[in-house]
């Protein structure tokens, strides 16, 4: 993408004031975006993201400066500005890069670029027709189809030069219920680190028919209660409760500051015994897989948990700095914009060996979420909130009447422990998960799980 | 400025295209966090975008690219008129020369660009310091934050539209954790300004730490229906969460709650809520909006009744009504609508007196999962909330994390009390603490 001596020259810059550590990243970026909704393609757009960053360490210090101008003069002065604003004792000679190959361990079979519009609009309108056809209750439809693909070349003073090609594809539909005085939503928004042969996987009328499902249930269902209740929280995108409530209390950016409250239990018993959950990069063509993450190191499979004793951190490179924990690959950024900081990629709770109907079977009453809805946590305190978009009564050990409006609450450090049963159902689901290094895309995931108490707000 | 690359994509446009617009973003930010008095991150940027909308045969197309180069530009622009050949909209859209807006507020203060380093860490190292000294109970400061930013902005269209802006901003904020027993809670403070010298940071870090500290040794709340009372910030949060539902594309598209209601009273007569692009002192003030169009100040519900919409020039040309002034877009986006500085009007009363008018109240001074938990379809919203019980007007102790829930029009039916404490939070929504009859919550 840059010429190498461009790049050692600006390196060597942004050592100059004696940093610890340099590093250039560079990325030209193609997007694509076709929205639909009321039944038409509404709007079309195609883009090039364009800019370099360059990142220095002194310490514990991180700076960060990007820009869009990649001319030799642009991208000497960011690497100037950096170099300026602290300084150090180091005196690094001029650095030698050699380029690294990396292995491709997620293949692209079709790249986007090579599809019509038309083909992709001829998906879409089959998703629409499958949601609409389902109900006479399905007022609307949105559906936005988007492909990215990035890429990047990462360069530091280590003497590393690697470039990497990612190709991301994802269809987001979600389809409302009305009645004409209420409205609900069912959404679906499956995703991979791949190109067209990822919507050739997808049966567009079943993903229509599913989210219409969802939304013409709960437009139909009462309010959920509130209260503490046991809840049996299913697969899929029910990881989300992991991912927000656990996951980033377990990213170095929060445990180098003491700021989560995981921060000195490694090797010590965090969570239900019989509970195991793996940050893993590796996964062939899944959604937060990845080659190389975005300090240029080849991805991984991170065993966070096993057997509820804390086994890793996600670790990127500042993260192991100050924590001294070996770096996991998981340093990653939305794009130039943004300075890599640990994030999470395929996360997920693995199998155990309870049965779904004998969890379900357990409780007398309680709450049944089988979709959930999106989330967040506070570092700090651990506390969190997710919103359940499928939910149901559990009553004399049988699933009963759908409830709507819950929203369940609690602490993820506690939450862990309360963890009974784990069934043996894992699935994944996709998500963009927001943080200091920008939204990046990950995978949720898990078996059912119960979890003995923990607070419902409902509006009943 | 960029006159080159404007007139490059124009004059390669003119015979291609019906009609074309030109967005161009352009700015830098700087920012720096400390922690334990050292730069933990230091944060520059220079960046730059440009968009393109343009009309073919009737139909849009769009496209950008943040390469500046004379092939690029040729490139967009047969993107774009690729993109619209798809488009199935069947919306009217004419580009015109808009009026100008010829006294909007200043919102570019050259002594804010001059303001040395120096000071700006020194400010984000002082917020960190005084949250520390001001109570052992804190056990650490993860937010400590100082930061500005300077944008630019030009649109144009080949019918001769030409608008040009400039602004800068500077902000703050601080977060401190405090602990006692077992009980960890956060308080975050924050200042946006154009005045460097209003930044106060013991004032600042005081109060980050006493919302931090007032809510330790917290109380279960006891499950029910409460008068609520949300304090300013957090009435900004709930006005801004359900913003969408002014949206007159939202509305067109048959998934606002506000669809047909024009005129009808929805909400208490006290509540006024507007939207005011000229606000003197917002954050989100300019003398246009994305396509050029003049902005004004839209009163959204007067006295309870619902008076407007929130209107591009396609969705007001559709409801036979003029542009509010809302036309909403970045250079890589589609046109869209969004709020620009979005108010509900303070009342008249002491924040104390609120809190006078039930046995029983709960405050609420922070609240979670408002991507999640918050319907803006529906209204509906439980959410993660934290805050303190009242009885007989006195603050008797703090909650553990409960829940909130309820319907955000019902909650606007139910205003009793609006206090004269009007704030800004920081992406330009501004409320005053609000007492609401009756929601549910659950502890």
């Amino acid at each position: 993408m840059l010429n190498r001596n461009i790049i050692e020259k600006v390196i060597d810059k942004a050592l100059s004031n004696g940093a610890d550590f340099a590093e250039l990243f560079v990325e030209n970026t193609f997007n694509s975006t076709i929205a639909f909704n009321d039944s038409k393609t509404k709007q079309n757009i195609v883009g090039n993201d364009y800019g370099a960053g360059v990142r220095v360490f002194y310490g514990h210090t991180a700076i960060y400066a990007y820009t869009n101008d990649l001319s030799e003069e642009a991208l000497l002065n960011a690497a100037d500005a950096v170099s300026k604003a602290a300084k150090g004792g180091n005196i690094i000679a001029s650095i030698d890069l050699t380029n690294k190959e990396i292995e491709n361990i997620h293949p692209i079979e079709i790249p986007n670029n090579t599809i019509s519009k038309k083909d992709k609009i001829d998906f879409i309108k089959k998703v629409n027709e499958a949601s609409r056809g389902y109900s006479d209750q399905i007022s609307q439809v949105d559906i936005r189809f988007t492909e990215k693909n990035q890429h990047v070349m990462i360069a530091n003073s280590e003497g590393l030069q690697v470039e990497d090609d990612r190709n991301y594809s994802r269809i987001n539909v979600s389809s409302i219920a009305s009645n004409g005085t209420e409205k609900q939503v069912g959404g679906e928004g499956p995703g991979r680190f791949a190109g067209y042969e990822f919507f050739k996987s997808v049966d567009p009328v079943e993903l229509g028919k599913e989210t219409a499902r969802v939304a013409v249930t709960m437009l139909n269902a009462d309010y959920a209660p509130s209260g503490k209740f046991p809840v049996v929280i299913d697969n899929g995108f029910g990881g989300v409760i992991f991912h927000e409530a656990c996951g980033h209390s377990l990213e170095t950016t929060s445990v180098a500051k003491g700021a989560s409250v995981f921060a000195g239990k490694m090797g010590k018993k965090i969570a239900f015994e019989g509970l195991t959950a793996i940050d893993d990069g590796t996964m062939p063509n899944e959604w937060g897989s990845e080659n190389i993450d975005d300090e240029g190191m080849a991805t991984k499979k991170t065993v966070l948990i096993e057997n509820g004793i804390l086994k890793s951190y996600m670790v990127d490179k500042m993260g192991s700095i100050k924590t001294g924990y070996a770096r996991t690959g998981s340093g990653r950024r939305q794009s130039y914009r943004f300075a890599p900081a640990s994030r999470m990629r395929n996360t997920y709770i693995a199998n155990g060996n309870d049965k779904f109907d004998e969890m379900i079977a357990s409780i007398d009453e309680g709450l049944y979420a089988a979709k959930m809805g999106g989330g967040s946590v506070s570092p700090g305190t651990g506390d969190f909130n997710f919103a359940v978009g499928e939910g149901y009564m559990i009553r004399d050990g049988k699933i009963a009447e759908p409830v709507r409006g819950a929203t369940l609450i609690g602490n993820g450090a506690d939450a862990l422990l309360k963890i009974s049963m784990i069934s043996d159902n894992m699935k994944m689901a996709q998500g963009m998960c927001g943080s200091v290094s920008g939204s990046v895309p990950v995978n949720v995931g898990q078996p059912a799980i119960k979890i003995n108490e923990i607070i419902v707000g409902g509006r009943k | 400025m960029y006159n080159k690359e404007f007139k490059t994509i124009f004059s390669y446009a003119k015979d291609k295209t019906d009609e074309i617009e030109i967005l161009l973003s352009a700015g830098n930010s700087f920012s720096v966090k400390i922690n334990e008095q050292n730069i933990e991150s230091f944060n520059y940027s220079d960046s730059k975008g440009i968009g393109v909308r343009v009309i073919k045969e009737g139909k849009i197309g769009y496209s950008y690219t943040e390469k500046f180069d004379e092939e690029t530009f040729k490139h967009i622009v047969d993107e774009a008129i690729e993109n619209a050949k798809y488009t199935e909209d069947d919306d009217v859209v004419i580009m015109e020369n808009y009026p100008e807006n010829t006294d909007s507020p200043n919102v570019y203060s050259k002594e804010l660009d001059k303001v040395d380093v120096v000071d700006k860490i020194q400010l984000a190292k002082d917020l960190e310091k005084y949250a520390k000294e001001s109570d052992k109970r804190v056990f650490n400061v993860p937010y400590a934050v100082y930061g500005d930013g300077k944008s630019y902005s030009r649109v144009a269209n080949s019918k001769g539209l030409d608008r040009e802006d400039i602004q800068n901003y500077a902000y703050a904020y601080i977060g401190a954790l405090s602990a006692e027993k077992d009980d960890k809670r956060m308080g975050m403070d924050y200042h946006i300004t154009r005045n460097f010298r209003e930044f106060d940071p013991i004032k600042m870090a005081e109060e980050s730490v006493k919302k931090s500290t007032n809510l330790l040794n917290a109380k279960p709340a006891e499950s029910g229906k409460y008068a609520v009372v949300f304090n300013n910030e957090m009435m900004a949060t709930m006005l801004a969460t359900f913003s969408g539902i002014f949206n007159a594309k939202s509305v067109q598209e048959g998934r606002s709650l506000l669809k047909g209601k024009i005129g009808e009273r929805i909400a208490n007569e006290k509540v006024t809520i507007v939207d005011d692009g000229l606000h003197p002192n917002g954050f989100s003030t300019s003398a246009f909006d994305s396509e050029g169009y003049p902005t004004e100040r839209t009163i959204l519900i007067e006295n309870g009744v619902l008076k407007s919409y929130l209107h591009n020039t396609i969705t007001a040309r559709k409801d036979g009504v003029k542009s509010t002034g809302n036309g909403s877009r970045g250079y890589k986006g589609t046109l869209n609508i969004s709020t620009s500085n979005f108010i509900i009007e303070a009342g008249e009363h002491k924040e104390a007196d609120l809190f006078a008018k039930h046995d029983k109240i709960i405050e609420i001074v922070s609240l979670q999962g408002m991507h999640s938990g918050a319907n803006a379809i529906s209204g509906d919203f439980s959410l993660g909330a934290q805050g303190f019980l009242w009885e007989n007007g006195k603050r008797e102790y703090s909650l553990k994390p409960f829940t909130v829930s309820g319907n955000f029009l019902q909650m606007l039916s139910g205003v009793e009390a609006i206090a004269d404490n009007f704030k800004f939070d920081m992406s330009s929504n501004g409320a005053s603490s609000i007492l609401i009859n009756e929601l549910n919550i659950s502890g």
